[in-house]
């Protein structure tokens, strides 16, 4: 039976007067890729933010494998759920290894990292191919490569929760592909991806289950078999998209 | 960076800092008889330990706090050009040290006027430029064009305060305030160095100890949350060891500006921009520049001495220019 590590009942968050989430509820459990989709403006990073503990919900709760997410201390919670933001800073004096040994520190109290925790910044920044950079200046990284390195900080942290907001940024085609299909695998090896995206063909590729959110609420919670069976969803994002199947068979969102 | 290269760099700051400490109460315009020294013999004794050694106590002590609170600033703002002198915080800290003295207050609750003032000083511009970042926690950045604008109204405002409490604080006292102006080390009691030691101490204590969550605020505040930073608590607390640190300094010497900029920025890019290298490293030659300074100006029009402030001031200034054309060639 899946362990339930996320769960949203009734969460609402509004900037000022300007609601943008209302009663959002799910549940999503370890070995789930989930895909949040939505219009812009549809709530997508502000729910990542409820769940980081970045923000807290005006109303409802937000739960981390079985607790609320305002009864964990930061750094507890940030053993269990990490972060990859949409946009980081592009200027940063740090290297890239700099950068990603930072996933380590919520797991050690010492001044410098161990020996252990230099192997698995080894590890994480081998997995997304940017081992070779590890001694440039972040800021002296193409956008691609940049976000190789966010990914990496974020695989270094080992939180059996990952929160990416758009991952495929910046990527060229085939990185995009190999991106999701990392976040796949750790998926498959029990942890819980939550991944905004635009790209519908990535999600239903890659992806297990897939949440649209519009108007604050979520509009659509289904398995990405579901949604490649029948493509009305498609008009929660434009009228010119439509699901058609590709040679193999799988289904594929175009547009005209 | 290494781990083992990043100690030895920490270790070598605190070898200069150490070397200086010793080596440069004996430079200045007349030489000091080692025997005389060891025999405690006149004037040369009291020369060394009543002025020397205490003015580059004093030089140490403060410039290491200034710097150290330049590097703090920069994290806290994310901007490398952010220190106590381009923020206003050392102009708010004079303004406050002036009131005290065109008031007469030599002592304030017990302690001594100028640090009380210099303290509400600083908090009150540091709350200014920074109050809105704090309560808006979504637009922590300003932007360096912002910042520098602000800092020279900042400076404008406090020295045209300074300017009208010397026009009516009468002869005796405004000589007084034009004498701490200048932004010198001279010799002072060692019980004020106690105190100051103290203060620079336990807030530069401080602020290392969360060396990390600098590293992690530097990069971005959803960053350093999902990495277990309270950002508000830890925002706050840098807002008042930075203050206290600057304010302590500057109650002592005077404004003396660019300490926190030279270094810092010399450290992050020569040496490493990770907060656990660059903050100690900060800390121990920001002291031995300022030290180093003050020994200039005692030896390089002698018997007259050019105050350490302005020494600085010299390599900051044209430093600063030189820093903010280097980016724009970026």
């Amino acid at each position: 039976m899946m362990k339930i590590l996320l769960t949203l009942e009734g969460a609402e968050f509004g900037f000022g007067a300007r609601e943008v989430l209302r009663s959002v509820s799910f549940e999503a459990g370890a070995g789930e890729f989930l895909a949040i989709v939505g219009a812009n403006g549809a709530g997508k990073s502000t729910l990542l933010d409820l769940i980081s503990g970045f923000r807290r919900p005006s109303g409802g709760s937000v739960i981390v494998d079985g607790r609320r997410v305002e009864e964990y201390g930061a750094r507890e919670l940030s053993k269990r759920v990490s972060h990859l933001p949409q946009a980081v800073h592009a200027d940063l004096p740090f290297t890239a290894e700099q950068l990603v040994a930072m996933g380590r520190y919520p797991h050690t109290d010492k001044w410098f990292e161990s020996e252990e925790d230099h192997r698995l910044v080894r590890a994480a920044m081998e997995r997304t191919q940017c081992w070779e950079w590890r001694e440039r200046r972040f800021g002296t990284l193409s956008g691609g490569e940049r976000q190789r390195v966010l990914l990496a900080a974020c695989m270094a942290q080992q939180a059996e929760v990952l929160l990416l907001d758009e991952p495929s940024n910046f990527l060229d085609i085939d990185q995009q592909l190999q991106c999701f299909s990392m976040l796949r695998q750790e998926a498959e090896r029990g942890k819980l991806c939550v991944a905004v995206t635009h790209d519908l063909n990535l999600a239903m590729r890659f992806c297990t289950r897939m949440v649209v959110l519009a108007d604050g609420v979520v509009a659509r919670d289904m398995s990405v078999a579901e949604a490649a069976r029948g493509g009305e969803w498609l008009e929660l994002f434009s009228g010119r998209l439509r699901m058609e199947a590709a040679g193999d068979g799988t289904a594929w969102v175009s547009y005209r | 960076m290494r781990v083992e290269t990043a100690r030895r760099w920490v270790w070598i700051s605190a070898g200069v800092f150490c070397v200086a400490t010793v080596a440069l109460p004996w430079v200045g315009s007349g030489g000091i008889d080692l025997g005389k020294v060891l025999r405690r013999e006149g004037p040369d004794y009291e020369i060394l330990v009543q002025l020397r050694v205490s003015r580059t106590l004093l030089a140490l002590v403060a410039g290491a706090g200034l710097s150290l609170a330049g590097a703090l600033f920069q994290a806290m703002l994310r901007e490398s050009l952010a220190d106590p002198y381009t923020l206003g915080i050392s102009a708010g800290a004079s303004l406050g040290a002036v009131v005290t003295i065109a008031a007469g207050l030599d002592t304030v609750l017990g302690l001594p006027g100028t640090w009380v003032g210099a303290l509400v000083g600083a908090f009150a511009v540091l709350a200014l430029v920074l109050g809105p970042i704090l309560v808006g926690r979504s637009r922590r950045q300003l932007s360096a064009f912002t910042m520098l604008l602000t800092g020279i109204a900042v400076n404008s405002v406090c020295a045209a305060g300074i300017l009208i409490l010397s026009s009516f604080a009468g002869i005796v006292r405004s000589f007084s305030i034009s004498r701490w102006l200048i932004g010198s080390v001279d010799a002072t009691s060692y019980a004020s160095l106690g105190v100051l030691g103290v203060v620079v101490t336990v807030g530069a204590g401080f602020i290392l100890w969360q060396a990390r969550g600098w590293n992690l605020l530097a990069v971005g505040e959803q960053w350093a949350v999902s990495r277990g930073v309270r950002v508000g608590r830890l925002m706050g607390t840098g807002f008042v060891a930075g203050s206290v640190l600057v304010a302590g300094a500057i109650a002592l010497t005077g404004p003396i500006g660019f300490v926190g900029l030279i270094v810092p920025h010399l450290v992050r890019s020569r040496i490493s921009p990770d907060s656990r290298v660059l903050m100690p490293c900060a800390f121990f030659l920001g002291g031995t520049l300022l030290a180093v300074c003050d020994a200039i100006g005692r030896v390089v029009v002698p018997p007259a001495e050019i105050p350490a402030g302005a020494v600085l001031a010299l390599i900051g200034g044209p430093y600063l220019v030189w820093v903010i054309r280097q980016r724009e060639a970026v």
